[in-house]
């Protein structure tokens, strides 16, 4: 299982000076995706869900000023998570009847409440993991050939079988092999880099 | 299975070779041949590429993921764009500069500046006075109509009457050739749609200063008595380095609609920031304008347009009878004064809206000053929560407890006849959801409307005399308790 990695000391600094677009576009663009994800596993609309990454997002970007002064010791996933998971009850909340899934939307249980914080948690890690992921194999794919990630894609996200796909690119297995193996090579170094920087 | 040690074939150091690209094309193509039968080097090579739980995670994050499904359905508009782009650049004339896509009229055209409804704006050059241009081209499917054509004439024509900084000039309209274009300045900048897209909610400074600009173009416009039609952030022009705005597209809309609605029978574009009267396909005057641009004002607040929904159809549905979610309920940082400026601006009905582009201007340019200086300009009394407005929330309420107490004791005995089928359809009419989304809304809407309803049951009149009192009690406290 991996941890959430901790947010870059370099980025948040940078996020935290509000004239520094490019760190907060860089900070969004991960960020976004991420919790569009999670309103959608909660059973949010595409619409919604839309819109509750964009309030989230300005929720961050008013509240980090506060983060900083008072509370130091508090690492930055945490204050998001938490962010994240009141604006998310929130909007729960206030659900208007008919989207609301099953009775009541609006008593929401105090079990319910800490199920949700815990599970919004650890979707917030993984959610984070995938769009690194994500944004890792944008950049590999444009660098290496079509068949190349078509092999890496056909056999490693897909599950298909390699003799089939090798037959249906017309290459050998041994070059599906080694396809797949210079992408994922690649796309952990790609991932590692997009985690440090 | 994870093996830690190469395995004990001649070809083993290959693998790391290959992952780290230090085999030429021959070296990797002899190593994969030699892959085929060797399933030791096989396995070695997965391994030195990844651990077995990297190559798991790998397979699970990189499925399908919503997010970037929801983008692409998203797009999926705009990529009509780029068909409409080559439609039109197939079509122009051939130059015999290498440098140019082509030439319209007289005019050289180096690029594509953006794509809408209409049409495709190209960037040209105007050699006869030397200068940069932008060149509007109707779309080819819109050409093709005669009475498009003839709007199109007609309506730029008028547009080019506006003379106004804040309204973007056309030197001239040619609808002889194949393609209808008109010839405008052209603007170094980005649409306002853009600016949002880019930064989401805008500082409140800028939001009123590009509102009264837009109120001001509109202004001009009105005063010629020409309606926009198609007020929205992609049709307002932001100007590099000079803090100007500018309206683009007057009186196109009509020209577009038309052909469009007679072609396929449907709305095209987006009809997100269309007035409910515009909604309904209801005749329009200015004030259809009023309410687009309050629904820009809303966009600049919150980074989205207030009605929004999957399908276009959806999105007039909510125009004509839905209230919006406040902004201040998306970026708590607009004041409420300024919610109550757009929550006017978004009445439904017209007469409710402020009624004229004028008297806007006015009313932005001393929000403006009133935000520059606090201590010196308070603010506009329209916009403040008066003491009269309540007054007259109680004086409602008085008069119709005074009147409901009278009908009651008048009418009670006829009242016990009414049947159980009438009660439940006039209770099904009163909002009975307060916790809903925008409830303070369409809570006032009723209540306000309360002389409308039939009221026929003493069970109704106690409802309806309950609520007005809670309204009385708090008249804006859903509002101002965010
Ligand atoms: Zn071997």
């Amino acid at each position: 299982m991996h941890k959430f990695p901790e947010t870059r000391d370099s980025l948040l600094m940078q996020v935290r000076d509000p004239a520094n677009r490019e760190a907060w576009e860089q900070f969004a663009q991960i960020y976004r995706p991420v919790i569009y994800r999670i309103a959608v596993a909660r059973g949010f609309q595409d619409a919604d869900a839309h819109d509750l990454a964009q309030q989230v997002l300005i929720a961050v970007a008013t509240a980090i000023g506060r983060w900083e002064k008072s509370e130091e010791e508090t690492r930055f996933r945490n204050w998001l998570s938490r962010v994240t998971k009141n604006a998310i009850l929130n909007a729960v909340a206030r659900r208007p009847k008919d989207r609301a899934r099953g009775g009541s939307s609006a008593q929401i249980g105090l079990d319910e409440l800490a199920e949700c914080d815990r599970a919004t948690e650890e979707l917030l890690a993984q959610e984070y993991r995938r769009e690194i992921y994500l944004q890792a194999a944008d950049r590999v794919r444009v660098n290496v050939t079509a068949d190349t990630w078509q092999a890496f894609e056909w056999t490693v996200v897909d599950g298909r079988e390699i003799a089939e796909v090798a037959r249906q690119l017309g290459r050998s297995v041994g070059a599906v092999y080694s396809a797949r193996s210079r992408v994922m090579y690649r796309l952990r170094e790609v991932v590692r880099e997009l985690e440090n920087r | 299975m994870m093996t830690t040690k190469p395995p004990a074939c001649a070809n083993a150091a290959r693998s790391s070779e290959l992952l780290q690209g230090q085999l030429n094309s021959f070296e990797q193509a002899e190593f994969e041949s030699h892959l085929e039968s060797c399933a030791a080097c096989r396995q070695w090579l997965e391994d030195q590429a990844a651990d077995e739980a990297q190559w798991r995670e790998a397979s699970h994050l990189l499925m399908a993921d919503p997010y970037r499904s929801s983008l692409d359905a998203r797009r999926e508009h705009e990529t009509t764009g780029s068909h409409l782009i080559e439609q039109v650049i197939t079509a122009l004339a051939p130059t015999d500069d290498p440098e140019m896509l082509g030439r319209i009229g007289s005019y050289e055209v180096s690029g594509v500046i953006g794509v809408g409804g209409m049409g495709v704006v190209l960037k040209a050059h105007d050699r006869s006075l030397d200068r940069i241009v932008a060149v509007k081209v109707m779309a080819p499917h819109l050409a093709s109509s005669g009475s498009a054509r003839k709007r199109f004439e007609r309506e730029s024509k008028a547009a080019a009457a506006v003379l106004h900084p804040n309204v973007i000039a056309i030197h001239s309209v040619n609808i002889d050739g194949a393609l209808p274009y008109l010839v405008m300045p052209y603007v170094r900048g980005q649409s306002l749609q853009k600016r949002i897209d880019a930064e989401g909610p805008l500082p409140q400074l800028d939001i009123l200063r590009i509102g009264a600009q837009i109120a001001s173009g509109l202004a001009a416009a009105h005063n010629l008595g020409l309606v926009h039609r198609d007020i929205k952030p992609a049709n307002i022009l932001l100007e590099d380095g000079v803090e100007r705005v500018a309206i683009t597209d007057f009186g196109l809309a009509r020209a577009v609609d038309d052909a469009s609605l007679t072609r396929s029978g449907v709305i095209a574009g987006t009809p997100q920031y269309m007035s409910p009267e515009q909604s309904r396909g209801e005749p329009i005057d200015h004030r259809s304008d009023l309410f687009s641009l309050g629904s820009v004002l809303y966009a600049m607040c919150s980074g989205h347009s207030p009605f929004r929904a999957e399908t276009s159809y959806g999105v007039l549905h909510r125009i004509g009878n839905e209230a919006p979610r406040t902004v201040r309920d998306i970026n708590t940082d607009v004041p409420e004064w300024f919610d109550r400026l757009i929550h006017r601006l978004l009445s439904k009905n017209p007469a409710d809206r402020i009624q004229s582009a004028h008297e806007l201007v006015q009313l932005l340019s001393a929000c403006i000053a009133h935000l520059e200086q606090p201590s010196t300009h308070s603010l506009p009394s329209a916009l403040r929560e008066t003491k009269s407005r309540r007054r007259s929330w109680l004086a409602a309420v008085t008069a119709a407890v005074l009147l409901l107490v009278g009908f009651g004791v008048m009418t009670s005995r006829s009242l016990t006849t009414v049947s159980d089928k009438d009660e439940g359809s006039v209770t099904s009419e009163l909002p009975d959801d307060r916790s809903a989304v925008g409830s303070e809304y369409r809570h006032s809407d009723h209540a306000t409307q309360w002389d409308a309803l039939p009221i026929t049951t003493t069970l109704e009149i106690q409802r309806v005399a309950t609520e007005l009192e809670e309204e009385a009690r708090t008249p804006f406290a859903a509002v101002d308790s965010r």
